[in-house]
């Protein structure tokens, strides 16, 4: 009986040992990051909430160091960890991608336009814990081939708007010929009464029947054309909307270009830096001892 | 050219013509010496009437006083020099004394840039600006209706530039008859420094009724002042004008930005600031498209902007049914 008791005891203490170790290992994490907090240790909080990516990242390492057991501990606070930490990202970035312009949408949460101009574009938005950008998939395609279209000389609607341009000057050469048309049209029905008044002998009634065949044909052509000028005034002014939304268009996607080329000289640059900028910004808090704060 | 500006000569008149009836029905009872002595007291009157003229037009071309300048002019705008015993056939028009009006004012100041030229042929004075003469002339065209006041109208155009009334005191400019005038007939044979030149005349006009005499000055798209907002005709700006504003200024090599408060934002040269916004007033009433223009020495109008920067200009006019400025419709329409 005591033996078991003994045992029983003794397993009890264990198991409270074990829980008191491992709720002592989660609030050592949780202190550690309340520390880091109070220290605006901005690197050390990085670090805490996402081991993996910090070791990947930062460490370049591959054996993880990561501790995701505890960081669940924090996955319901995510928009409060994020609303702290975008304190010091959003001043970083704002010198690094002076052209984009945040605005917070809720708690922790943000997302960016490029540019201060007329119009501009809202690009995308601000993962603060991964310190990435998501960008908005069209609107980045636009502009990786606005760049991909400078070999060529071109911007990115140059030929639609060079197409629509065309299609107008049809439109109006259209609406301009309408005089041509009624004098023609004129002709034709003259011609064709003469043919109905015409006698011919018998084997060449054929002959005059395709040439009355055709004559019907070329009224109905004109008529045709008629009726497309008379939609022509509105066609033209739809048209111009379109160019004038197209030029719009690449007018702001030219001030975006200009500001990447401006901060980073080309393109590529700018991906690659999109791509490290996790890397960067940890470096760049190492560097500047967590930015606003200097007791790390 | 031809006199018809020159209001006819009246004879009837309020007063006056309590007597001259008066003097009709009592001419059949009174005796002959009654009558003579009756001519002779109208006649002496009349004289007096004229006197007086005499002497309002020596202080309107002599006085160096502006509110004595002011009331001679005032009061000769509505004077009816001739009665029926004398008629003066050698006169002056109503237009005319305007026109001398705003010489002398200009003159007591030391800023009289426009030339008043008198024309024997026609019997009329008008204005004639250097730089600008071989293009037109400007006269005074008198109100029709009862509100006594004068409408400043180029000649051959019949644009008119602003309304002046001395009795109410206020100064209208006309933004539409500006605009059509100095930034589209003249832009081509007119130097931008005499359009400006212009402007200055047609804004010292206004500095001096207001500072001398208080008028009250509605400047439109000429007033140079930071604090003038300059409302458009459609309250309603269809969006794509502003888009077009946007290609036309990136074409410009400028930036058309946004605001904080999403406000269209351009800077020009010399820390020159344009902006166009909509007032939503609280209570959701709106005013409808404003435009401001800002610089640090209070010294450009929209009107300024608009001679400076030819695209602009082209965007203002080619948009004009949108874009025009509002001027008082109490007094334009």
């Amino acid at each position: 009986m005591t033996n078991v008791n003994q045992v029983n005891a003794q397993k009890y203490s264990l198991a409270a040992q074990q829980l008191s170790k491992t709720v002592a290992v989660k609030i050592r994490y949780l202190q550690t990051l309340a520390q880091a907090v109070e220290n605006k240790n901005d690197r050390l909080v990085y670090q805490l909430i996402d081991g993996q990516r910090y070791s990947e990242k930062v460490m370049q390492s591959k054996h993880s160091t990561a501790d995701t057991k505890n960081e669940s501990l924090v996955d319901d606070i995510s928009d409060t960890i994020s609303q702290y930490l975008s304190g010091n990202l959003l001043a970083y970035l704002h010198e690094t991608y002076p052209f984009f312009y945040f605005e917070q949408v809720k708690k922790g949460l943000f997302q960016f336009y490029f540019g201060n101009w007329w119009d501009r574009k809202l690009f995308g938005s601000l993962d603060v814990l991964r310190v990435s950008f998501e960008f908005d998939k069209a609107e980045y395609e636009k502009l990786r081939r606005a760049f991909a279209l400078d070999a060529e000389n071109k911007r990115l609607n140059t030929d639609k708007i060079a197409s629509l341009s065309d299609q107008a000057d049809q439109l109006q050469a259209l609406i301009d010929s309408q005089g041509q048309r009624d004098t023609e049209k004129e002709k034709v029905r003259l011609q064709l009464k003469k043919n109905a008044q015409e006698k011919v002998m018998p084997w060449e009634a054929a002959k005059l029947r395709d040439a009355k065949q055709q004559l019907v044909e070329h009224l109905s052509e004109l008529t045709e054309q008629d009726e497309k000028a008379q939609t022509a005034y509105r066609l033209i002014k739809e048209n111009e909307d379109q160019v004038l939304a197209l030029s719009k268009e690449d007018t702001l996607i030219g001030y975006e270009k200009q500001s990447i080329i401006a901060k980073f000289g080309s393109f590529e640059n700018f991906e690659a830096r999109n791509k490290t900028l996790y890397r960067d910004y940890i470096a760049d808090l190492i560097a500047t001892k967590g930015r606003v704060n200097i007791n790390e | 050219m031809s006199k018809d500006y020159r209001q006819p000569t009246e004879i009837f008149e309020p007063q006056k013509s309590q007597r001259q009836l008066r003097t009709i029905e009592d001419a059949a009872t009174l005796s002959t010496s009654g009558r003579l002595i009756t001519y002779n007291d109208q006649l002496k009157d009349s004289l007096k009437h004229g006197k007086i003229f005499t002497e309002l037009f020596d202080s309107l071309i002599e006085t160096n006083d502006p509110s004595e300048l002011l009331s001679a002019a005032q009061k000769l705008v509505s004077y009816h020099l001739d009665t029926s015993f004398i008629t003066f056939p050698q006169q002056y028009s109503r237009s005319d004394f305007y026109l001398i009006f705003l010489n002398r004012l200009l003159a007591l100041h030391d800023k009289e840039r426009v030339i008043l030229q008198s024309s024997d042929r026609f019997h009329e004075l008008y204005h004639e600006f250097p730089g600008i003469n071989t293009l037109g002339y400007f006269i005074f065209q008198l109100e029709t209706t009862a509100q006594k006041g004068a409408y400043y109208t180029e000649k051959n155009t019949g644009e008119t530039l602003f309304y002046l009334s001395f009795d109410k005191h206020v100064l209208r400019f006309n933004s539409r008859a500006l605009t059509e005038l100095l930034l589209v007939k003249y832009t081509d044979d007119v130097t931008k420094e005499t359009l400006r030149g212009f402007e200055e005349y047609l804004l010292d006009i206004g500095k001096f009724l207001k500072e001398d005499f208080g008028f009250d000055v509605d400047f439109t798209l000429l007033d140079p002042s930071n604090s003038a907002v300059y409302q458009v005709a459609d309250s309603n700006l269809p969006r794509t004008i502003l888009d077009k504003l946007f290609v036309e200024t990136a074409q410009g090599g400028r930036i058309l930005e946004r605001g904080v408060n999403g406000e269209a934002v351009l800077k020009l040269d010399d820390d020159i600031v344009v902006k166009l916004f909509s007032q939503n007033v609280n209570e959701g009433a709106s005013n409808g498209w404003s435009i401001k223009v800002s610089d640090p020495l209070h010294k450009e109008s929209w009107f300024d902007v608009l001679l400076e920067y030819s695209f602009l200009r082209t965007w203002y006019l080619n948009n004009l049914e949108s874009l025009e400025i509002k001027s008082d419709s109490l007094y334009f329409n």
